[in-house]
């Protein structure tokens, strides 16, 4: 479970305090699929950073589990999201040099997991998402819609006890996006997989189970379908 | 998968790695050729007066190298007991002075040396530097006079030399021998002014029987302070002094040492070029790659793997440069060991002014190649440090923002 307790974050832009966060409570269960959505520049990203660890609040806890993240030292924090989240990129922000296959193995290799487990869950993972006729291409040889397939089926590679996502969907068209929230669906649905991602994509929207909008760094709604 | 990462990076840019890597070939190439034409050059001095003629450690009788007078000369008998220490090779007896010699109407001051020809001939090598005429056989009299002599004094062989001059404890020094050779001892200074007769001949001629003026110390292995000492252990050195090749030729050791520093100086100038070029291929590397760093650190790679995987790169550009750096010097250095830079017009007559050959082959001493790509392979680490302070600085947050 996340736990995230009046979370502020303030940027000092310049001479400007920039109030991104203003005081948020969430609480995101396992096996939920959540859109966090929200305007341009409404703090849905901001939120999803200090949930990942990738950012720390100004003011507030986020607890994972246990775990207060904010007790973590830096390389703890990220032995924690190699081990215990998964992230989902908007430009897919996969390893550019590595195959299909290799980018799913390669937090796996992180992890120090012996070969045949590796190699029997990339197979599984690049199957799940549909690209198992294409595990030796590199990203440049993949349309968007398939790399970001790579990238899902990458976050979900450490086994994670859950997947992040930032605008997942944004750079990819109509088909490429309803596949691929077909793929995280299912994986939601068959294996319990938790989803959060931000959006502003109507598409995701439409089909998330569950959607907080965020404006002006505070929670407008927040509503279960 | 550090390493295959690593590898591939490469790969990536291949126009900037080439430029890189070319620039680290160069740097090799031109560090190596112009440190082994230096050392090659020093060598040549070397071996041209120190080994094939003074030797690297002489024994004299007390005062004899400040004032080079008969009257300083010892008995052979004196150093015996060194002809069976461990680390020398061999006992060459020498008489080392000066006469006036004459041909008809010309006359001019000369050194003699007088050395025992078969000794010479089989630890020196001297009867390969007779260009003219014969090497001594079987000990009859006879002279080598060194090109220059014949030169200046347009002395052919056969002529008779007629030799004035002081002997021990102030006898009078007079002979007349002929020339049976003209000897090249490859130093110009050495040939205008040597005249070299056997050890009995220059005894007899100085009136010091069983005497001689200096012993050269051959040395069977490269430690010659280590033969100087052993040789000072052995022998009475109340009366007797031990000198190194340093000690005796201050003046070349001095050169080689300026020479050394300016050499250093220039290679100074090439490295900090290379470190420069080397430094901007990184920081290009570290600013372009920061989103992909900033990437595997978000999703769980450890700081210190993403800093491995960035250094790995340079140093497999660095190892590819170096190597190739060196396959292609060597042919370069190989070439011209055999075949010596001959320096003609002003540059040979100011070599030669200075009492040298004016000749420079290349040394083929293999560390000076490895010393070189030690140094390439430390300003890459060095350079390095940028990458690894950045890394380790990098917010992946902002790192992606980019």
């Amino acid at each position: 479970m996340i736990q995230a307790n009046n979370i502020h974050k303030t940027y000092n832009d310049g001479k400007v305090q920039v109030h991104a966060l203003r005081g948020i409570d969430v609480e995101i269960k396992e096996g939920e699929f959540t859109a966090i959505v929200g305007p341009s520049g409404s703090g849905k990203t901001t939120l999803l950073n200090i949930i990942g660890g990738l950012d720390a609040p100004t003011l507030g806890e986020v607890h994972i589990g246990d775990t207060n993240i904010a007790q973590l030292s830096e390389n703890e924090l990220i032995d924690f999201r190699l081990n215990h989240i998964g992230f989902v990129f908007q430009s897919y922000n996969l390893i550019p040099v590595l195959t299909a296959k290799e980018n799913v193995e390669f937090l796996m290799l992180l992890q120090k997991r012996d070969e045949a487990e590796r190699n029997e869950r990339t197979t599984k993972l690049l199957k799940a998402v549909g690209l198992e006729d294409q595990i030796n291409k590199k990203p440049n040889e993949m349309s968007g819609g398939q790399q970001q397939r790579v990238a899902v089926a990458r976050a979900l590679a450490s086994k994670p006890d859950f997947v992040l996502a930032d605008e997942p969907t944004a750079n990819l068209d109509s088909k490429s996006t309803a596949n691929l929230l077909d793929i995280m669906l299912r994986l939601n649905d068959e294996e319990n997989i938790t989803f959060v991602f931000s959006t502003h994509d109507q598409r995701v929207i439409d089909r998330a189970k569950r959607v907080i909008t965020v404006e002006d760094g505070k929670i407008l709604s927040d509503e279960t379908k | 998968m550090l390493l295959k990462l690593a590898w591939r990076n490469i790969f990536r840019n291949k126009r900037r790695s080439l430029i890189t890597v070319s620039s680290i070939i160069f740097a090799v190439l031109f560090a190596v050729f112009m440190r082994s034409l230096q050392y090659g050059a020093y060598g040549n001095m070397l071996k041209n007066i120190v080994s094939s003629y003074m030797g690297y450690v002489q024994i004299h009788s007390k005062g004899f190298w400040e004032e080079k007078t008969l009257d300083n000369s010892f008995l052979l008998g004196e150093i015996n007991q060194l002809k069976n220490q461990e680390g020398i090779s061999y006992l060459s007896p020498r008489i080392e002075g000066f006469a006036l010699i004459s041909l008809s109407e010309t006359s001019k001051p000369v050194a003699i040396l007088g050395l025992d020809p078969a000794l010479e001939k089989e630890h020196i090598k001297l009867d390969q530097k007779v260009i003219e005429g014969d090497y001594f056989s079987d000990n009859k009299n006879g002279l080598l006079i060194g090109k220059g002599v014949k030169e200046i004094m347009k002395l052919s062989i056969g002529d008779t030399l007629v030799f004035l001059g002081q002997g021990y404890q102030g006898s009078i020094a007079s002979g007349a021998y002929p020339i049976v050779g003209v000897i090249d001892l490859k130093t110009p200074e050495l040939n205008k002014r040597t005249v070299i007769m056997t050890l009995n001949q220059a005894q007899e001629l100085f009136a010091l029987p069983d005497m001689v003026t200096t012993a050269v110390v051959g040395i069977n292995h490269d430690d010659w302070q280590d033969t100087q000492e052993k040789t000072a252990a052995a022998i009475d050195t109340n009366r007797l002094e031990v000198m190194n090749w340093q000690e005796m030729l201050p003046e070349l050791k001095q050169l080689i040492t300026v020479d050394q520093a300016g050499g250093t100086f220039v290679l100074m100038i090439l490295y900090s070029i290379i470190t420069f070029s080397l430094f901007g291929t990184v920081l290009m590397l570290t600013e372009e790659r920061s989103f992909e760093y900033g990437v595997l650190i978000a999703i769980g790679m450890e700081k210190n793997k993403v800093i491995q995987v960035a250094i790995l790169e340079t140093i497999l550009m660095a190892t590819a440069g170096v190597i190739v750096g060196l396959i292609v010097a060597f042919p370069f250095v190989l070439y011209f060991n055999i075949n010596p830079i001959n320096l003609s017009g002003q540059m040979q007559e100011v070599v030669e002014r200075f009492g040298f050959e004016a000749l420079i082959p290349t040394s083929l001493d293999p560390s000076i190649a490895m010393t070189h790509a030690g140094i390439i392979f430390v300003i890459v680490l060095v350079v390095n440090i940028y990458t690894i302070v950045k890394i380790k600085s990098l917010n992946p947050i902002k790192a992606m923002r980019k």
